[in-house]
């Protein structure tokens, strides 16, 4: 009897399943609470919104800007670091001896341009070495008068890949080429056009006094869409690099002659920067995002009491209306990105680093619609934790990389401020029948 | 002294048995079968009835002393005991012509009674009062930021509220009396869900509350045995209101229901019984979607005392159900075995009940399974 019960308590533990969801046939056969949305466009609780500048700066940029369009023109530039001018031939020999140049060859790294872009050329002019981040556009400008080398990018590219044996061995991959020497290369880890420029001692010339430093200056010009980024050393594998290549005298005891040997050395620059024109213009009572030095804006939320109590937000979008359309081409989109603040500190607030409450959204370029920003996470969480400071940043991303700027209506225009659209469900009606 | 070494014997397996069952599952799943038409209303109201009186159709449930329906019954019950009721159900729901299938066990009712003197016994145990067990999805598309929207609702709640029962029964010759204070409590864990299909700009609302519940109420109830064969039954028990608290705040108050009966039971010879049962209970004033029933049933129960047979068939109304008031009609049949000389019963039984309201109509086939012992 013992086992039989066993079986039976069993068989009713088996049965412990539950399936007690089924479709409603509202609403006769449905609880008598609803779950109520409500969507309201908050018009006055941004508020508190200013701007500042001076975040990043050019030469701290990631990328720098080329770009001959109506209206503006950037050049990067950048400063190589010192070469050796004396090598030591043996290890066990203290003697050294000088080196001779024989040549260089020059690497930039194309990391935005527009595919659409035609006839798209580099040049390469020589800057003194005194270029700073004190250097502007009106300084550098004369110059950028005679130039060291072009390399037309657009042709190159439309040519045939060479992938023998041997350009395999020596580049890693197929490269492309023209009758000057210049090798253009799609980098396999993030598709950016690596461009190598050839330049014999009179187009780099190798100066001992000044322990082989260069700088450059690069003008993009295209028949339209000449807008591209170069790589910068912030861009950690994308920066300039000039391998020079040399040769020395290897003195030999007798009755041997003396021997040459033959060597390379890269040099990265010790500074890179972009200057164009027209600068950024100051910051006014708009809300400016982006530029160079880039700015960055704040806007504090006066969230209402009774979204904090009893509200569940599934949507929230802040809405700007830009001052102007924003300047550029369109390959000079860019993205902005809101970050919420952990303490209010204003301008030096430290921004929060979870990534799950940040928001984004793309600038495009020539138009000038309002630019609506889902902050749906992060608004969720201001109303979960009432601790927290209500504010965010937004800052261009990534910073300082262009001209590119975008300034919004602030709170002290009234018709056109920012405002904060939320969807939520209020609190199911539990307990009622 | 050997006479109180066995009381406690008893008394501590009771209490055993007593702590695993109602360890065995929490006090808000001690549910009894649900029902579409609880869910505009308070709930689905319960049965107080153990497996013996299911398998009758409910009819043997005045007469049953581990049916808590009424506790006149107790004083029948001459050695410490403990019934517990299980049941499974599967339910297939039709609502105009969208049929969906549900199952879930239960416990619904488990009742402890011994003497406690010569002429008194008392008894404990619960029951489910109202079953507060369903989950509804729903699917529409609502129009949000000037575009339409497809979402999902789905609002569920798991919990009862459960009839927790301390009773006295006293025999006087051919009367039985008995007396019942009922501590009606329970909660339902309640969430409410609306998704988006729009996952990238919408996120899941979900909110979760527990409600808890709370009332009060008193019965008594009566048996009287005319001659050897025939014995008649009646109770009447009044409850409180119904109070809904969520997070200690009260946000509702419903009107708990009146409710009587009587029933009859003849002993046609000493293998068999047929009993009928009739109840009234007033629900009208729960709420706006509830109504006054009437349920009758018939059953019986044939064989020798240590293996029965039961049928039943039982039919009446339903307390909640939008417009008019939906109706039940159901039969049972199931077996009863006793074991360990007479100090176990295993009791099996299979209901099938069909429920008719306004656009819905609800089927249910119902395993029970249920044990007695008298340690």
């Amino acid at each position: 009897m013992t086992r039989r019960l066993a079986w039976l308590f069993l068989l009713a533990a088996a049965a412990c399943t539950e399936e007690p969801t089924a479709p409603g046939d509202c609403p006769n056969f449905c609880p008598g609470g609803q779950i109520v949305i409500h969507d309201t466009i908050f018009t006055d609780i941004i508020e508190r919104d200013s701007s500042f500048s001076g975040y990043v700066a050019s030469f701290h940029a990631a990328a720098a800007a080329a770009a001959d369009l109506p209206g503006v023109q950037s050049r990067p530039f950048f400063l190589l670091r010192a070469m050796i001018t004396r090598v030591q031939p043996r290890a066990t020999d203290t003697t050294t001896v000088p080196i001779a140049i024989d040549s260089s060859r020059l690497r930039l790294s194309i990391v935005r341009r527009d595919k659409n872009a035609t006839n798209l050329r580099l040049r390469l002019f020589q800057l003194p070495l005194t270029v700073d981040s004190t250097s502007d556009f009106a300084s550098l400008d004369p110059y950028f008068s005679a130039a060291v080398d072009t390399v037309n990018v657009s042709a190159i590219l439309a040519g045939p890949a060479i992938g023998d044996t041997a350009t395999i061995r020596i580049w890693g991959d197929t490269i492309r080429t023209d009758s000057a020497g210049h090798i253009v290369q799609i980098a396999r880890s993030d598709s950016a056009v690596l461009v190598y420029f050839s330049l014999d001692t009179l187009r780099a010339p190798f100066s001992v006094p000044d322990s082989g430093k260069l700088a450059f200056g690069v003008e993009v010009a295209a028949d339209s869409l000449a807008s591209i980024g170069i790589g910068t050393n912030e861009s950690v594998t994308n920066g300039p690099v000039i391998k020079w290549f040399y040769h020395y005298s290897v003195p030999d005891t007798l009755p041997a002659p003396d021997s040459v040997a033959h060597d390379s050395s890269a040099r990265a620059p010790s500074f890179d920067s972009f200057v164009f024109n027209p600068a950024t213009a100051a910051l006014d009572s708009n809300l400016t995002v982006g530029g160079v030095p880039s700015a960055r804006s704040l806007f504090r939320v006066a969230i209402p009491k009774f979204l904090h109590d009893s509200i569940d937000v599934v949507r929230a979008t802040a809405i700007l209306v830009p001052v102007d359309t924003v300047q550029g081409m369109p390959i000079d989109s860019f993205g902005i990105l809101a970050r919420p603040v952990l303490t209010d500190l204003g301008g030096k607030s430290p921004l929060s680093t979870a990534t799950s409450d940040w928001a984004h959204v793309v600038i495009h370029t020539g138009f000038a619609d309002t630019v609506r920003i889902e902050l749906t996470n992060m608004v969720r969480t201001w109303v979960a934790d009432t601790t927290r400071p209500t504010a965010f940043f937004l800052n261009q991303s990534p910073e300082a990389t262009s001209f590119t700027e975008i300034r919004f209506h602030s709170s002290r225009n009234p018709a056109l401020r920012p405002a904060l659209q939320v969807t939520y469900v209020k609190r199911f009606p539990f307990g009622a029948p | 002294m050997r006479a109180v070494g066995r009381l406690g014997g008893w008394a501590v397996r009771v209490g055993v048995l007593a702590a695993v069952f109602l360890t065995a599952e929490p006090p808000n799943r001690l549910t009894a079968q649900d029902s579409q038409f609880g869910i505009r209303g308070l709930g689905t109201p319960g049965k107080s009835e153990s497996v013996r009186a299911r398998s009758t159709g409910g009819a043997f449930a005045p007469f049953d002393a581990f049916s808590p329906l009424i506790e006149a019954s107790l004083a029948d019950v001459h050695r410490m005991s403990a019934g517990v009721t299980t049941g499974t159900s599967w339910r297939s729901i039709d609502a105009g012509g969208a049929t969906s299938t549900l199952r879930g066990t239960r416990f619904p009712a488990l009742v402890i009674a011994g003497p406690l003197t010569r002429r008194i016994v008392i008894g404990g145990g619960f029951a489910t009062y109202l079953d507060r067990t369903f989950g509804v999805i729903t699917h529409d598309t609502i129009d949000l930021r000037g575009v339409p929207q497809p979402i999902t609702d789905e609002i569920t709640s798991d919990g009862a509220v459960t009839d927790l029962r301390v009773a006295a029964a006293t025999r006087l010759s051919r009367l039985a009396l008995g007396l019942g204070f009922h501590l009606i409590t329970g909660s339902s864990r309640v969430i409410a869900t609306r998704r988006f299909a729009d996952t990238l700009n919408y996120r899941t609302s979900s909110a979760r509350d527990e409600v808890a519940y709370g009332g009060a109420g008193g019965s008594v109830s009566a048996l009287l045995d005319v001659g050897h064969d025939l014995r008649f039954a009646g109770w009447f028990r009044s409850d409180s209101k119904l109070r809904a608290d969520v997070s200690g705040r009260t946000v509702a108050e419903n009107d708990l229901p009146l409710s009587y009966g009587a029933g009859v039971l003849w002993r046609a010879g000493a293998q068999a019984g047929i009993a009928g049962s009739v109840a009234w209970q007033k629900w009208a004033g729960a709420g706006p979607n509830a109504h006054d029933t009437f349920n009758w049933s018939a059953g019986a129960e044939i064989g020798p005392g240590g293996s029965l047979f039961r049928v039943g068939v039982r039919g009446g109304q339903l307390a909640f159900g939008v417009g008019t008031t939906p109706t039940e009609f159901g039969y049972s049949a199931g077996l009863g075995r006793q074991f360990s000389g007479g100090r176990g019963r295993l009791d099996l039984g299979l209901e099938r009940l069909e429920r008719k309201g306004s656009g819905l109509t609800e089927r249910v086939w119902t395993f029970l399974l249920g044990l007695t012992v008298r340690p």
